[in-house]
């Protein structure tokens, strides 16, 4: 007898509907899986052989095969246990077929039968819309969030099975419960992620840094990518961990994209499912370019561009950094995805993120302080030319990060916190959102003159700059896209033209060479 | 055919280029021998100061007149003592060179004074301005400017002794220690082509000299031979130039050191020698009154001292912004920045004004002309 049960497997952030079809025949007691599969599907054979003997069932003592349709696609992981069972019952007569009908099933089996949650819930239920689909408990937060109906639920196989048989009935998925007490799914957390906002400083516990502060306010509110150089122990990192509280809320789009790669990879989802917040991913510098761009043979996984989608991406020590790996962020940044070509399957991820990167300005670390620092100019130059020019390029922003003063420090008033600053950034990305861009990095340079004009002063400012070498015509846009960020920041008027006070602060921000070099002539 | 070198000139290029040659053991080669006996000798394996032969094997496969064509076609010329383009002032010297070569006009060595003016490579945007003034200045005074072309404080002299190139400048000297084929640092090449272009630079290392430890110590000290007085402008605690100075007091000559914040790490050097007792010099009147003592000493006639007024030279007043006073934000930035390199950050630390105030109080200094800035220091100009 036969049988044909739905189900998906995933393919890089898409779900790819298969049919399960299971024939059970007379012949020499046996079991093979055809269609593809990989190590993880093939070893199902034991946990679905095992999962329906402790729930009771029994196991054809005949011939099965398994094909798994379209069967010239690669299928990967666990999520198939449970489509393979339900075709074994229903094949060998267990199951009436019409207690399956318009069903769908994903998920992993135990060998006690138990059903498990497994990774990309959210792609594999958009999947098998149209299907009444059936998960673990634990996948119940993430399947609803891709289709709020027709989401069925089950402890154990047992208990499937005699809910299907209407012997039980199917109690209601309710969102949300099964998360509240779960930590680090059944080990599937791979560590490394920091949700924010729970991991994230606030702007208030940052003592002075008052340009490195405004530095980063900028980024926040224009979406311009940022450089922080300094000193080991100046507080680079504390302070890139204030930059995801300075972002407003996803929008809903971009929060569904965000919540789509952590289910693929099989991160944690914050209770209720959806990301809202925009996430923070500081890799460490021994990540290799597939791990940062995404990749992988069979099952194409989110590098840690896409987990930072709509946040930030931290780049601690930059320039310990394998250059390819560097390099292979260019693309992805001007462009907002990322396009993972394998022989077997091309895969698109999401990739829009603010990057932060974190650098020593010169090997002996200690600044390129003029007349302190012993580094060789070549030495400082080579250590320099870590980052391409290139990529240097895509940062709008350098800010010097020193290590605090005490006694410059004391008797300052309190810094401002993250909420009051989260509120100028959220004016500044509003009013870029009715400019028509997501935010003021991305200003076409057709619209710049318009959006951006500069009085006769900035224009003098910008002159003088142009005429002594200091700037490239590319670098006036930037300037000016720069400008428009920090006059939004400051005035509450709109359309304003953007004076000499304005350029002059944008011309100290921008991004130059000279930052990482040292005072040399 | 653009001439040869003649035989002895040629034989002393040939030795000072054996693999292993070093000052020393070229200057003890050459004495008691002219540069073709000395050959001859080594080749022979019969020389005294080539008592293990380990130059013979390489001195009989060289070809002196090859050697010597090398240098003629390079326009370099090879300075022995005994001829007459060989600098007097290094004849008696202890630690003169047995063989100098020169790219440019060595006649420039017979003028009278010489100062020597030095400092550290990694200076500071103070240190680079007193180094080019002072270069100027004596340069303009008619006073020979000998520097050794390294990045920072020796590249600043030697621009303000080819910038301030008037009929009455005295052109600049350069000691180097690589070969005169290959500039070092590449950032100064074309300051190594004005140098040779209009004054001279010096080496005893061969031709194809490459940069190595070693061979700038040890240039260090024809610098001192060649000078009168010797002027160390900034140098850290145990700065390089500090052999330029102890060479320069071992041989009598009259060390003077440019004083710099107690702060600066590359002052440490020179207010060290201060507080040993070298002479203070503030700017170029003050060397001139420390070489009148040295000429009177000879029984020469010392250099004029000029009449400009030294109290004010030196010293920096509040600027003015487009003829007039500092706004309060211009004199609030002016104050929060130090003589030392100061970063942004400390500016609006002391200066409590916001970014965007201080942005423009500092871009307005700069066109001013009262600040200076490079990728981030801020240093009063």
């Amino acid at each position: 007898m036969i049988a044909a049960i739905p189900s998906a497997v995933l393919i890089g952030v898409e779900g790819q509907p298969v049919h399960v079809e299971v024939h059970v025949s007379n012949g020499l007691p046996g079991f093979t899986v055809v269609g593809l599969p990989d190590a993880a599907v093939r070893e199902s054979r034991d946990r679905v052989r095992a999962a329906l003997l402790s729930s009771g069932l029994s196991w054809p003592l005949r011939r099965v095969t398994v094909n798994l349709a379209p069967s010239g696609v690669r299928k990967g992981g666990a999520g198939l246990d449970l489509p393979i069972a339900i075709g074994v019952l229903v094949a060998s007569g267990e199951l009436p077929v019409d207690a399956v009908g318009g069903m769908a099933f994903v998920g992993e089996l135990g060998l006690d039968g138990s059903l498990r949650g497994v990774p990309g819930t959210v792609v594999l239920t958009e999947a098998l819309r149209g299907h009444r689909l059936v998960v673990a408990e634990e996948s119940v937060t993430e399947a609803m969030l891709a289709s709020q109906a027709d989401i069925r639920v089950a402890p154990t196989l047992a208990a499937l099975v005699d809910r299907l048989t209407g012997r039980q009935s199917w109690g209601s998925a309710t969102c949300g419960s099964s998360f509240a007490d779960r930590d680090g799914r059944n080990g599937r957390d791979p560590g490394g992620v920091r949700c924010s906002p729970s991991s994230t400083t606030d702007l208030a516990e940052v003592r002075g840094q008052l340009f490195p502060r405004r530095g980063l306010e900028v980024a926040a509110a224009g979406g311009h990518h940022l450089l922080m150089v300094g000193p080991p122990g100046a507080g680079k990192t504390m302070l890139a961990s204030c930059l995801p509280g300075l972002l407003p809320d996803l929008d809903r789009e971009t929060a569904l994209e965000a919540t789509r790669v952590h289910s693929v990879a099989g991160l944690r989802l914050p209770p209720g499912g959806l990301i809202t917040r925009p996430p923070f991913r500081s890799p460490h510098q021994g990540a290799s370019s597939v791990a940062m761009i995404g990749g992988g043979s069979a099952l194409m996984r989110p590098g840690e561009i896409s987990l930072a989608h709509g946040g930030v991406l931290f780049l601690d020590e930059m320039g310990e950094f394998p250059t390819d790996v560097l390099d292979a962020l260019r693309l992805p940044l001007e462009e907002g995805e990322v396009r993972v070509s394998r022989a077997r399957a091309t895969a698109a991820f999401p990739a829009r993120f603010i990057l932060v990167g974190a650098m020593n300005p010169c090997p002996c670390g200690e600044g390129g302080i003029p007349g302190r620092c012993r580094c060789s100019p070549v030495a400082r130059e080579r250590y320099a030319r870590r980052l391409s020019a290139p990529l240097l390029d895509r940062f709008d922003i350098a800010v010097r990060v020193e290590p605090p003063s005490f006694s410059e420090l004391s008797g300052r008033l309190p810094s401002e916190s993250t909420a009051q600053v989260a509120a100028r950034v959220a004016r500044v990305r509003h009013r870029a959102l009715v400019r028509g861009v997501g935010a003021n990095a991305a200003l076409p340079v057709s619209m710049l003159s318009s959006v951006a004009p500069l009085d006769s002063a900035a224009l003098r400012v910008i002159e003088r700059q142009v005429g002594s070498g200091a700037l490239s015509a590319r670098g006036v846009h930037r300037v000016q896209r720069l400008a428009r960020t920090l006059a939004d920041l400051d005035n509450d008027g709109d359309g304003d033209v953007i004076g000499e006070a304005h350029v002059s602060e944008a011309l100290r921000l921008r991004c130059q060479r000279e930052l990482l070099l040292g005072d040399q002539r | 055919m653009t001439g040869s070198l003649d035989s002895d000139l040629a034989h002393a290029a040939a030795l000072a280029g054996l693999p292993g040659m070093t000052p020393v053991r070229l200057a003890r080669s050459l004495d008691g021998f002219t540069p073709v006996s000395a050959w001859s000798a080594i080749r022979a394996g019969t020389h005294p100061a080539d008592e293990k032969r380990r130059f013979a094997p390489a001195a009989r496969t060289m070809d002196v007149e090859s050697v010597g064509h090398g240098y003629v076609e390079a326009g370099i010329a090879v300075l022995v003592p005994g001829r007459p383009a060989y600098p007097t002032a290094l004849i008696g010297d202890p630690g003169a060179p047995a063989v100098l070569f020169a790219r440019g006009n060595p006649g420039v060595l017979d003028r009278t004074p010489r100062v020597a003016v030095v400092g550290t490579r990694s200076a500071t945007h103070y240190g680079r301005q007193v180094a080019a003034e002072l270069g100027a200045d004596l340069a303009g005074e008619g006073i020979t400017v000998v520097s050794g072309l390294a990045l920072g404080i020796d590249a600043a002299v030697h621009t303000g002794v080819v910038r301030g190139g008037s009929t009455g400048t005295a052109p600049p000297v350069a000691v180097v220690g690589t070969g005169l084929d290959e500039v070092y640092p590449s950032a100064n090449k074309d300051l190594w082509e004005s140098v040779a272009g209009t004054g001279v630079i010096l080496s005893e290392s061969p031709l194809g000299t490459k940069p190595r430890p070693g061979v700038f110590p040890a240039r260090n000290r024809i610098i001192a031979a060649l000078s009168d007085v010797v002027v160390i402008v900034e140098s850290h605690l145990r700065g390089g130039s500090l052999y330029t100075a102890e060479a320069a007091a071992r041989r009598s000559i009259p060390v003077c050191a440019v004083p710099g914040s107690v702060r600066s790490p590359s002052s440490a050097g020179t207010n060290a020698l201060l507080v040993d007792g070298c002479i203070p010099v503030r700017d170029a009147t003050d060397v001139i009154v420390a070489l009148g003592l040295v000429c009177a000493g000879r029984g020469e006639a010392p250099p004029a001292v000029p009449p400009r007024s030294r109290q004010t030279s030196g010293i920096r007043h509040e600027p003015t912004v487009a003829g007039r006073e500092m706004k309060a934000s211009q004199r609030a930035v002016w104050q929060a920045v130090e003589d030392t390199p100061t970063v942004f950050e400390t500016v609006l630390l002391r200066s409590g004004l916001s970014t965007t105030e201080a942005a423009l109080a500092c871009e307005q200094l700069v066109v001013a002309g009262a600040l200076v800035e490079g990728s981030g220091w801020w240093t009063k100009a």
